[in-house]
């Protein structure tokens, strides 16, 4: 069982190095913008986001400036509601599923090459972790969360788990460099114990391609949320989600409306595109 | 006889850890169902159930006895190939999936030899021809990948495809409205559409395929490009190719040699995005109304079919440990270097 890492972890290094300082910022505005739309446009949404307002299928720049949808919801203060919801999943995803990368990843690194009971269980539990890996995120998300019901928590412990498995296997990987560096042994020889070492220096050292990989993290659980609220198990109708946004406007795409999916759609992809882009400039800081 | 079983180590254990892996997998699943908050029965029934019947429920649930009774039953069944009862329909978990899964294994095994051959090309043009208009357009997108989820492209394809030019028929199921499907042979619709002497039918099936098929190759060829794009650049880059170079090896010769040496790396990715495309296909087939094994189990979380959604979790993963061992043991053929015991190699 082998998946090639590069397929979800960010590649080491751009195509082009960044050098100028000034780059690196404008990469990060995206990103700045869509937080900043996460934290103040729930107060900007011009109408109630659940409630009806006006006529369904109403075109957009007009009255409602980006129309109604086809229950006659208003589809700008949907998706201003939306990005919040959307944008908190996706970082306690992040958040939850870099902690269990640190635990799990430092935990099977430091240990997997021991002999004895220790060295076993760490060896098991990493050919566990990439078993897991080999069944699609999608179809794990489907069914837990059809089991544990649609609500943000679930979502969250869900989304998390089935991320995590990418950030223990960086994790790990980053452990198991460090763990060949003169200091770590200088720092051993000095007598200090493995859990010390661990927290104290191979963790520092790991922290750097961790942290560049929680923006494509996040760029996943915003798919992965919209991909189960689009299939219909994730937070129930009519919270405002991207996902079951788009989902309810392809029956409006298919008549020619196109602005009740394509405004959700839309605010997905510059989501994962200013992650990406948060991404990049973050590993240009390393290069 | 202990040398046989020497030289073939490798091959038999890989092959061994299949069914360890599916074990694996079924006692994950088996907790998972465990682990459901509240009482299963109420949740599947919505809570209206005659208080005569719910025992019988609960033991259709696989929830009666203490939890060794239940872990031992469950895997009597499995070693069986019983999966249980659909609670909607009442038949058989594995013959829903029997039925439905070849659908899918037809729209996801076309689109992954579609990817492929477009890939391929592609990839070969960004490498050898970088500054070409298409290689510039296809290594931007490429670096996208994953960035436009399928079911995004599969509205926008709606969209422009059917709803404004009316090049695609509707996105309602597999065949033209008033059209028989032509009887079961195989449970491949194409394959049954030609076996049944129905020309008519396949024509329409295809014309319905093409917009979903356009999606996962569209929506996968990114990522593909990109991660065939880095093998062909590692074994560009390497020593076996400068020495080609240097001892006035043809342009034709470097290339084969290159896209040889890429092989390997290949079919691990084609494998993981076979794996990809099966998500994918569950997203599309309820968008497009083709009615797999997807649409059946988006179909079964709003019943609460309980058994259904176990089977179909443990059938998805049967099916891709199933392609990962095959893309294990094809990576061993093509290159017997990862032969030698280690468990793992880097791509």
């Amino acid at each position: 069982m082998s998946v090639p890492t590069a397929v979800v972890v960010a590649s080491p290094r751009p195509r082009r190095a960044i050098r100028s300082e000034t780059t690196r910022w404008l990469l990060a505005v995206p990103a700045a913008v869509v937080v900043l739309v996460a934290i103040v446009g729930p107060a900007l949404a011009p109408y109630d986001p659940t409630r009806v307002i006006g006529p369904p299928g109403r075109e957009p720049f007009g009255r409602y400036a980006l129309g109604t949808d086809s229950a006659g919801l208003d589809v700008l203060s949907r998706v201003l509601v939306a990005t919040r919801t959307n944008l908190l999943i996706a970082l306690a995803v992040v958040l939850a599923a870099t902690l269990v990368g640190l635990v799990l990843g430092a935990a099977i690194g430091m240990n997997e090459s021991r002999r004895g009971p220790l060295g076993t269980l760490a060896r098991a539990v990493n050919r566990f972790v990439d078993l897991f890996t080999a069944v699609p995120a999608v179809i794990v998300g489907l069914v837990a969360v059809a089991f544990f019901g649609g609500t943000v928590t679930v979502l969250v412990v869900v989304i998390a788990v089935v991320l995590a498995p990418i950030q223990v296997r960086l994790v790990r990987t980053e452990v198991l460099r460090v763990r060949g560096e003169a200091y770590l042994e200088a720092a051993r020889m000095a007598g200090f114990s493995e859990l010390r070492l661990t927290v104290r220096h191979v963790l520092p050292n790991s922290w750097g391609a961790v942290s560049e990989n929680m923006p494509v993290i996040f760029g996943m659980a915003v798919v992965l949320t919209a991909a189960l609220g689009f299939i219909g198990v994730g937070l129930p109708r009519p919270t405002p989600e991207w996902g079951s946004m788009i989902s309810l406007g392809a029956s409006d795409a298919a008549t020619g409306r196109w602005w009740a999916a394509a405004f959700p759609a839309l605010a997905l992809i510059v989501t994962v595109a200013a992650a990406s882009a948060l991404g990049t400039a973050l590993r240009a800081r390393r290069a | 006889m202990k040398r046989w079983f020497a030289r073939r180590r490798w091959w038999l254990l890989r092959v061994a850890a299949l069914p360890v892996h599916l074990a694996v997998f079924a006692l994950v699943v088996f907790f998972l169902v465990r682990a459901i908050p509240g009482d299963p029965v109420l949740t599947v029934t919505g809570g209206q159930i005659d208080p005569s019947r719910y025992e019988e429920v609960r033991t259709a649930l696989g929830l009666g006895g203490t939890i060794w009774d239940q872990l031992g039953r469950y895997a009597a069944n499995l070693a069986r190939l019983d999966l249980g009862s659909s609670l909607l329909s009442g038949r058989t978990v594995l013959e829903e999936f029997a039925s439905r899964l070849p659908a899918t294994l037809e729209l996801v095994t076309i689109s992954l030899v579609l990817t492929l051959l477009v890939s391929t090309a592609l990839g070969l043009l960004v490498l050898l021809r970088p500054r070409n208009v298409v290689s510039r357009v296809v290594s931007a997108y490429s670096r996208t990948a994953g960035g436009v989820p399928d079911f995004c492209l599969g509205v926008l394809f709606i969209f422009v495809f059917y709803a404004s030019l009316q090049w695609a028929p509707a996105p309602l199921g597999r065949l033209d409205p008033g059209m028989t499907a032509p009887p079961a042979v195989t449970g491949f619709p194409l394959v049954d559409a030609l076996a049944g002497g129905r020309p008519d039918a396949f024509v329409s099936m295809l014309a319905h395929l093409t917009l979903p098929v356009l999606v996962l190759v569209v929506a996968q060829s990114a990522i593909f490009v990109r991660l065939l794009a880095a093998a062909l650049t590692d074994a560009l880059d390497s020593q076996p190719t400068r020495f080609m170079i240097a001892s006035g090896a043809g342009r034709r010769a470097v290339v084969w040699s290159i896209l040889r040496r890429a092989l390997p790396p290949m079919v691990t990715m084609a494998g993981v995005i076979y794996g990809y495309m099966l998500g994918g296909a569950v997203v599309l087939e309820s968008l497009f109304g083709l009615g797999g094994i997807g649409q059946y189990a988006v179909d079964a979380v709003n019943s609460a079919d309980l058994p259904a959604l176990q089977g179909f979790l443990l059938v998805i993963a049967a099916l891709t440990l199933v392609v990962f061992l095959v893309v294990d043991l094809v990576v061993m053929i093509l290159d017997p270097r990862r032969r030698s015991g280690r468990t793992e190699v880097s791509a």
